[in-house]
């Protein structure tokens, strides 16, 4: 008999980190190590309220603390902001495909993010960082609506001294917070030095942000097999049995939610 | 081929509700239920005649299930297997489309497979059909042909007993001493039976002009764009009663709740035709309108289904032409799907 894949790993919430006013960071110490990889997601629960899929935001190679950045949005994230440190919540994955990191190998990688899909793409950053070694050039593009939305401003910015590493950032309008370019993402997709036939594109945000940054990729000449979407459907049981998260022939919980453009282009709703 | 006839069959189903949950259909007003051996003597179970109303998954996989319960990975709650009598084709088909959904060696449903695994399917043939059969449409015979332990076929002087498993050939064996031989009339008996009910379905399904799934191949995909999607639900009241009823629908949410024996995770059915079902936290909403909703449980029986599992995901019960109050007919709609006029 199968194992109860439906049954939460319990966990101990270790740090609360408030980001923005409606972002925070849970630093959590499964009972049990649960190896993931960057753009797999797990289920976060309170225990007797309900679940919530969401991507990790700290290093794969960590193995006994996993963070999660969440924003408060709905019944379940709610109850997620009202923990405190000694509290106990579930955990339950990690889920679906991950960045294929083999297939970067010698590659241009571009990375784009917007909003709070800056938090899996700090995972997948700190990857590009441990095999820096073996990719070309490496591109970091993020945008927040102001600079107070902005996730990880201090570490971000640590980042910009790194040679290995072509930064920018933008926000949408300046909030009088910190000095931040402002214009949309799209505005900072430059391509100097870039290998366009066989560089990898990533993207993570919101959707109408995925939409106009794989605008922009495409337009540029990048291939569709090589930009990576990691697309948010409502995910509930996280391995292809629910029926929530259907795009077209797929399941998004299972078969992605990292999908390369090329493989969903012709579904119903990817940007809804 | 054996022959069981009445008494000696209810002398096996009661040795089987030893070790077993023993359903049978009985009469109930108009319609066939399922009824526990517990309740009700196996002498009024209805061998033969048509589906039950309610489709044998709502057995295998309850409308509301208790799947995890605290901080234990332990499934909860294990159940009694069934023995099920007189299950029909069209429900067999329905568990070929749910196993490829809840069989699977990494994330398989526990309590499924093991309810799978541990029941025994005694099915029988229909000697009759009823206006929404339409069976044959969708490649299903009004009688099973696979996915059974054992099959009656309704004869004059008791049933015609096909194995159909491993497990089946074990029972006849094991209880060998009420199995009788079939005479040749009997056998030919079975055959005309057969007959006869398949040209009444035939009839059903020309009367109502059902195509043949043969026609459906890309269908959904091709009509994807067209105004029949906003015609068919410009009825649905949303009430998800032909998710209810479908023997190969298997979406459900989990659901958490509290309680005085700690906190618990339940899998409850879910319909695709309600609003907030592909709704995430956000606001997003890729099906907000009703006719791209009901144009997704088309295309995930006869698109998805078909591209993923190799079957399409419909046997032709018609149980969701009785139950929706809107009146949409699968048959009218799959009919408009392989018409060219959109």
């Amino acid at each position: 008999m199968p194992r109860n894949p439906y049954a939460s790993v319990e966990s101990t919430v270790l740090e609360v980190i408030a980001e923005t006013p409606t972002i925070k960071t849970f630093k959590l110490r499964p009972s049990r190590v649960i190896p993931f990889k960057p753009g797999q997601f797990m289920q976060v629960s309170i225990p007797g309220v309900g679940e919530a899929p969401f991507t990790p935001s700290s290093f794969c190679g960590i193995r006994d603390t996993i963070e999660f950045t969440i924003v408060k949005v709905g019944r379940v994230t709610e109850q997620i902001h009202a923990v405190k440190p000694g509290d106990t919540v579930g955990l339950r994955g990690p889920y679906g495909n991950g960045y294929p990191l083999e297939a970067f190998r010698g590659k241009d990688v571009f990375v784009v993010g917007g909003g709070v899909g800056l938090a899996p793409l700090r995972t997948l950053m700190y990857s590009l960082f441990d095999m820096r070694k073996d990719l070309r050039k490496l591109v970091y593009r993020a945008g927040c609506r102001t600079p107070g939305d902005f996730l990880y401003w201090e570490e971000i910015n640590s980042w910009a001294g790194n040679p290995d590493l072509d930064m920018k950032l933008t926000v949408d309008a300046q909030d009088g917070s910190r000095e931040c370019h402002v214009g949309l993402v799209t505005s900072i997709m430059d391509f100097e030095g870039v290998d366009i036939p066989s560089a990898i594109g990533v993207a993570c945000g919101p959707p109408i942000m995925m939409k106009f940054v794989t605008r922009s990729f495409l337009s540029f000449g990048f291939r569709p097999e090589h930009i990576y979407l990691s697309m948010e459907k409502n995910m509930s049981c996280g391995f292809g049995k629910c029926g929530h998260c259907r795009l077209g022939t797929v399941y998004c919980c299972k078969d992605g939610p990292v999908f390369t453009y090329d493989a969903i282009k012709d579904f119903e709703g990817i940007w809804d | 081929m054996k022959l069981l006839n009445r008494a000696d069959s209810e002398l096996l189903f009661e040795a089987l509700a030893r070790d077993h949950c023993l359903l049978f259909p009985i009469r109930r007003n108009d319609q066939l239920v399922l009824a526990s051996s517990d309740k009700t003597p196996v002498a009024e179970a209805v061998i033969g005649e048509v589906r039950t109303a309610d489709p044998l998954k709502a057995l295998f996989l309850l409308a509301r299930e208790k799947v995890a319960q605290g901080p234990s990975e332990e499934t909860p709650g294990r159940r009694k297997p069934f023995c099920v009598i007189g299950a029909k084709a069209c429900d067999l088909k329905g568990f070929k489309v749910l196993d490829s959904v809840f069989l699977d060696p990494d994330y398989g449903d526990p309590t499924y497979s093991a309810l799978r695994a541990e029941s025994i399917l005694i099915s029988s043939d229909c000697t009759t059909a009823i206006e929404t059969c339409f069976c044959l449409a969708v490649g299903v015979k009004p009688w099973p042909e696979e996915g059974f332990d054992l099959n009656l076929s309704p004869v004059t002087g008791g049933f015609v007993v096909e194995e159909g498993s491993e497990r089946g050939r074990e029972l006849i064996a094991k209880h060998a001493a009420l199995f009788g031989e079939p005479t040749a009339a009997q056998l030919a008996e079975r055959d005309a039976a057969r007959a006869k009910v398949e040209a009444g379905v035939r009839e059903l399904v020309k009367a109502s002009g059902v195509p043949d799934q043969g026609a459906l191949e890309g269908r959904v995909m091709k009509q994807y764009e067209s105004k029949l999607w906003e015609q068919e639900a410009s009825t649905c009241v949303e009430c998800g009663a032909c998710n209810t009823v479908c023997p190969t629908c298997h979406c459900f949410l989990l659901y958490d709740q509290g309680g005085p024996s700690g906190p618990a995770r339940f899998r409850i059915w879910d319909s695709c035709l309600i609003k907030d079902f592909a709704k995430v936290a956000g606001g997003a909403n890729p099906r907000h309108a009703l006719w791209m909703r009901l144009r997704n449980r088309f295309e995930k029986k006869f698109d998805f289904f078909k591209k993923v599992a190799g079957l399409y995901a419909c046997t032709g019960c018609g149980r969701c032409i009785s139950a929706c109050p809107g009146k949409i007919d699968i048959r009218r709609v799959l009919r408009e799907l392989v018409e060219d006029n959109a």
